[in-house]
């Protein structure tokens, strides 16, 4: 091998693929554990505004409203914020409330995103051309400019947060009898609501801003490993997590071979995959239930 | 002294009054069944004693604990729900479903010990529900389910069990199974059950004694033989009542004018 070679693995490669096995463990785990907490097999990571809120906070770093801000290293700093901001208005709004059932946070949810994205779409209209495409592209998310110091960044929020949802697994199978039976079983269904929407949110919020918004891989992995071990979240969740990583460093195998040298966006290419893969096991499932 | 009293127990929903004013006292190893038309107030009254809703004035105590002050864990240690409408959740087994009556003792981040595993093979064992332990809860006829969520409850090794219309969608048979079964419990194990029901038949016949809601008040409150013959039961239904001896058990029938 030569330098130039090992030196692309070890600079490039190595820190693209660690980042992509966290992205992955961490969006996959969080969907699955949002489903599992709102009930709602539609709930994926980005439900409660993290990925409008880090859609702003994006766009006004590379937009750069007032000049000061020296983009890009301010891009996941702002996106970070932006999505933690919005999550906690989220929460601040539907959290609360007499029996706070969880369709009261969706709906703050939905309501804060819209409003998030239009602020978003507001400054993408203001701006130049040449900014936009970097919007664009960062909404679309990338590994391509992963590194060591994103890696080490956003690693210690991942561990824990990957900790804490897997470790809910047994809450949530309790809270599959809803809210007032899991109460009466002994379940302190608002503290664990609370610790669980907080560490998926965060943890996913750490991701989104190193690696921008990558779809699909929170709500259709969890989907993927129910199908195939059963209901159980103390086996979903924590086989999400390899599913997961997996899943997303195969995707960004693509997202980087199929059109060399130009890159797919990531957030394509786990659609485009993960749809098929999907379909496929569901009917496979079917065949066998018949 | 009594297992579960209820102290001056007023309940609102924003400034609805819900239940006003209720003072009871149900003794251990006694049967209470609550009765009155739609709207009394009974789903509330249960749920409170469960510990679900804060009660605007007085209080709930068990065993000399007040509910309001106890964790959702010591709660679910001392008194088992069931509700009117159980949510049965696809993919899980009978057996899974009745060790989550076991959460409370194991807690949220271990496994079910030995003991546990016991305790809801002994349940299932009890409820005769052995041979439906590994299928999917779905499965089950509505019978059997609603056996399952009464074997959930007892899994929970508490001294009171709340119900709320148990029977409610289940054919005569197991109507009275689900009810004799309860009865076992009470008489055998020393539960004490507090109960709501429409069939006043049944309630009169199972239950040690009757509580009359209506409009969220306390009517009456006696042995089930007097409640079921008195006059202010059938005015709280608006209609007329006859009660019929049929080889020694009251039959409550209702006549239309």
């Amino acid at each position: 091998m030569t330098p130039t070679q090992s030196s692309i693995i070890w600079q490039f490669r190595a820190p693209r693929m660690v980042l992509g096995l966290l992205a992955g463990a961490m969006l996959a785990v969080a969907g699955g554990t949002y489903q599992g907490v709102f009930r709602n097999p539609l709930a994926d990571p980005y439900l409660l505004g993290v990925a409008a809120g880090a859609g702003l906070g994006a766009t006004v770093a590379i937009v750069d409203v007032g000049g000061a801000l020296t983009t890009p290293s301010w891009t996941p700093l702002l996106a970070f914020g932006g999505a933690m901001i919005a999550v906690i208005v989220t929460w601040a709004i539907g959290g609360r409330g007499l029996r706070s059932s969880t369709s009261t946070l969706i709906l703050a949810g939905v309501a804060v995103a819209s409003l998030f994205t239009s602020a978003q779409t507001f400054l993408q209209q203001q701006s130049s051309t040449n900014s936009l495409a970097r919007v664009y592209i960062w909404l679309l998310g990338s590994l391509a400019s992963a590194s060591w110091s994103s890696v080490t960044l956003v690693l210690p929020y991942v561990v824990v947060c990957v900790a804490i949802c897997v470790a809910a697994g047994r809450a949530l199978d309790v809270m599959s009898v809803g809210e007032d039976e899991s109460r009466s079983l002994g379940l302190p269904v608002r503290r664990v609501r609370f610790v669980v929407i907080a560490a998926s949110s965060l943890g996913t919020a750490a991701i989104v801003s190193a690696v921008g918004l990558i779809g699909f891989v929170g709500i259709i992995v969890p989907h993927i490993v129910r199908l195939l071990v059963g209901t159980s979240y103390r086996r979903i969740l924590p086989i999400s997590v390899v599913f997961g990583a997996a899943f997303l460093v195969f995707a960004d195998t693509i997202a980087r071979t199929v059109m060399a040298p130009s890159e797919l966006p990531l957030g394509v290419v786990t659609a485009i995959v993960g749809a098929p893969v999907f379909v496929i096991i569901l009917s496979l499932r079917r065949q066998m239930a018949t | 002294m009594s297992t579960v009293e209820l102290n001056e127990l007023s309940v609102r929903a924003g400034s609805v009054p819900l239940i006003s004013d209720v003072t009871l006292n149900v003794e251990a190893g006694t049967w209470c069944t609550i009765v009155g038309p739609n709207g009394a107030g009974k789903t509330t009254l249960v749920e409170t004693i469960a510990g679900l809703r804060r009660p605007s004035h007085g209080s709930v105590m068990i065993a000399g604990e007040r509910v309001g002050s106890m964790s959702e864990r010591e709660r679910a240690l001392r008194v088992a729900l069931v509700t009117q409408h159980p949510i049965v959740p696809s993919g899980m087994s009978v057996r899974d479903y009745v060790a989550l009556g076991r959460t409370a003792y194991h807690g949220l981040l271990r496994p079910p010990s030995a003991d546990d595993r016991q305790a809801v093979e002994n349940v299932l064992n009890r409820l005769a529900l052995d041979e439906y332990a590994h299928r999917d809860v779905v499965t089950l006829s509505g019978g059997e389910r609603q056996r399952m969520v009464l074997a959930r409850a007892l899994a929970q090794a508490t001294m009171v069990m709340v119900l709320d219309e148990p029977i409610t969608g289940l054919d005569l048979r197991h109507q009275i199974t689900m009810l004799e079964l309860l009865q076992k419990e009470v008489h055998e194990c020393g539960l004490t059950v507090i109960a709501t029901l429409h069939d006043l038949t049944l309630a009169g016949q199972f239950a040690d004694r009757l509580v009359l809601l209506d409009h969220g008040r306390l009517v009456l409150d006696g042995p089930s033989g007097e409640v079921v013959r008195s006059k202010e039961l059938a005015e709280c239904y608006g209609m007329k009542l006859r009660v019929v001896d049929v080889d020694g058990a009251d039959v409550v029938i209702p006549v239309r004018h």
